[in-house]
């Protein structure tokens, strides 16, 4: 786990749970319950559900803890909750972790249900990743349930914030930040429906996830909410787990499928590296874990990961981000195949996540979250990506790097002469004759010591191994 | 943040939490702590679903109880 550090500002401080609120305080996580929640909340955590859910890492670790070490905190029952390495939101998740952050939810509720408990919100909020395993989190979501209602009343919400953002990905290629980040309670029906075409409207999963809501909208009275007890439980729990089984059937019908964007293959197929200047690379990747020993790893613009997860073989864990969302997607499906410790985010560093939510301080900004939590930051063939498409200057990537890395930065140098270099710039050559070698160690020489460098043989490619001088704060 | 704000922040955090707690002392179990928007249209359209699987349920009893008599 990344040491927690008193300056972290507070994440997803959560208050609009009645149950109880999360509060963040000198790294550990707590959560505050109501008194009239305590006891369900206890009972839950007792449950086999509960235990196995724990046990297997699907639900966050939680123990009751003894208020009086908080005086400051007026409350009877405080939990403390195992840390998530780094919290990411589901704005900054491609698809497939959207995906699976509901296929685990599901899981949960129904397995709640069986122990007399229901689910009583199913949003991706209630969901953190521990590299590619996702973890629920908001144990207060879990309530009593009486035996005769059949209800789910997180179902509209489930709807709009996991199946109707998968539905824009795939029918009208809406990237899940787009979906998401603008609200936080996702997806309307209504506004789906505006989206699609007529014929489209008529046919699933549009006919019950969006036509059929929308139409029916306005047909409500107050009685519609009122709970309608079931005589039998047995019918309860029958029509109870129907309902999310069907929840499971559209879900899975809505598996993001393994795209091709143009930066998939990029190591692999349009690969501008030889298969020797690739294990150069390597090599040197290798020597520089090896002298770091990172714990914690930031890999920006990781693409495929490769470097991502030859340094989680050697036990960092490791953060990828790239604004592409296609390759952080496969990213995650590699890590989920070999249980690697990498979390892919889509997030571009010239344009990272804000602060989001009420006062902009129910989510921290990426840099916010990334600021001295990570041991190395990796910097590889994204370079001139950063200084020429997006026209930042090379003193400032490195002074975030500065401000990002705890110790190590290990950058790759393109060079102008480079033929990837020469495609992006487009003829505006002139603006980068300062960007020589010398011109590179010098801005990294503000911040940094070199520790080692090697040029990439037969290519206008330099690998650097920096340390950031620990005075320069 | 300071460790002074922070204090501030989780004080005011918790006031808004005791605030809460006086009107939901009156509110019955199963809807004191329900947060979640349950929808319009979805919601009528969950009902209806729950109807239809409820009539699944007793024609599943009552083909269960008409072929356990044959067996």
């Amino acid at each position: 786990m990344t040491a927690a550090h008193d300056s972290a500002p507070p994440s997803n401080l959560s208050f609009r749970d009645p149950g109880g609120t999360l509060i963040q305080y000198n790294g550990r996580i707590l959560r505050a319950v109501h008194p009239r929640a305590a006891a369900d909340l206890e009972t839950f955590l007792q449950t086999d559900c509960a235990r196995q859910a724990m046990d297997s890492g699907k639900l966050v670790r939680s123990v009751r803890v003894s208020p009086s070490e908080y005086p400051w905190i007026e409350t009877e029952c405080l939990l403390e909750h195992e840390r998530i390495p780094f919290p990411s939101y589901p704005y900054e998740w491609p698809a497939e972790m959207l995906h699976a952050a509901g296929e685990l939810t599901l899981e949960l509720a129904r397995a709640a249900v069986v122990e007399g408990f229901r689910l009583k919100d199913a949003t991706p909020y209630n969901v953190l990743f521990r590299g590619g395993d996702p973890v629920f989190v908001d144990v207060l979501s879990f309530e009593p349930r009486a035996p005769g209602d059949s209800a789910w009343i997180a179902y509209a919400q489930f709807v709009r914030t996991f199946l109707l953002p998968l539905m824009a990905a795939r029918y009208f290629d809406m990237p899940i930040d787009r979906a998401l980040s603008g609200h936080r309670d996702g997806l309307e029906p209504e506004t789906v429906y505006r989206w699609a075409g007529p014929l489209q409207r008529l046919r699933p999963p549009f006919l019950g996830l969006v036509s059929l809501p929308k139409w029916l909208k306005g047909r409500e009275t107050a009685a519609t909410y009122q709970p309608r007890a079931s005589a039998s439980p047995e019918k309860a729990r029958f029509v109870l787990d129907g309902i999310l089984k069907s929840c499971e059937r559209q879900l899975r019908s809505l598996q993001p499928a393994a795209t091709d964007s143009t930066w998939s293959g990029y190591l692999d197929h349009k690969s501008i590296y030889s298969s020797e200047q690739l294990a150069q690379k390597e090599a040197f990747a290798a020597e520089a874990l090896d002298v770091a020993r990172p714990q914690s790893v930031l890999d920006v613009g990781a693409n495929e990961g490769h470097f991502s997860f030859l340094a989680a073989k050697r036990g960092a864990a490791v953060v990828a981000i790239d604004s592409d969302a296609a390759v952080a997607g496969s990213i995650w499906r590699r890590a989920r195949r070999e249980q690697a410790p990498v979390l892919p985010l889509v997030v571009d560093l010239t344009r990272p996540t804000p602060a989001m939510g009420w006062r902009n301080q129910e989510c921290a900004s990426f840099l916010d979250r990334a600021r001295g939590s990570f041991d190395m930051v990796m910097m590889l063939a994204v370079l001139h990506h950063i200084v020429v498409t997006e026209r930042v200057p090379l003193e400032e990537v490195f002074a975030l790097a500065a401000e990002i890395t705890r110790e190590y930065l290990f950058i790759e140098f393109v060079a102008p002469d480079d033929p990837m270099f020469q495609k992006i710039v487009r003829g505006r050559d002139e603006l980068y004759s300062h960007l020589t070698q010398a011109g590179f160690e010098a801005a990294a020489a503000r911040s940094f010591d070199l520790v080692r460098s090697r040029r990439i043989d037969g290519m206008h490619r330099w690998l650097y191994l920096y340390r950031r001088r620990q005075n320069n704060n | 943040m300071t460790s002074k704000t922070n204090s501030l922040a989780i004080l005011k955090a918790l006031t808004r939490l005791l605030l809460v707690c006086a009107p939901l002392l009156l509110a019955s179990p199963s809807k004191a702590f329900a947060y979640a928007d349950p929808g319009t249209g979805a919601f009528i359209y969950q009902a209806a679903y729950a109807a239809f699987l409820g009539g699944a349920f007793y024609f599943r009893k009552f083909l269960d109880r008409f072929w356990g008599r044959r067996k």
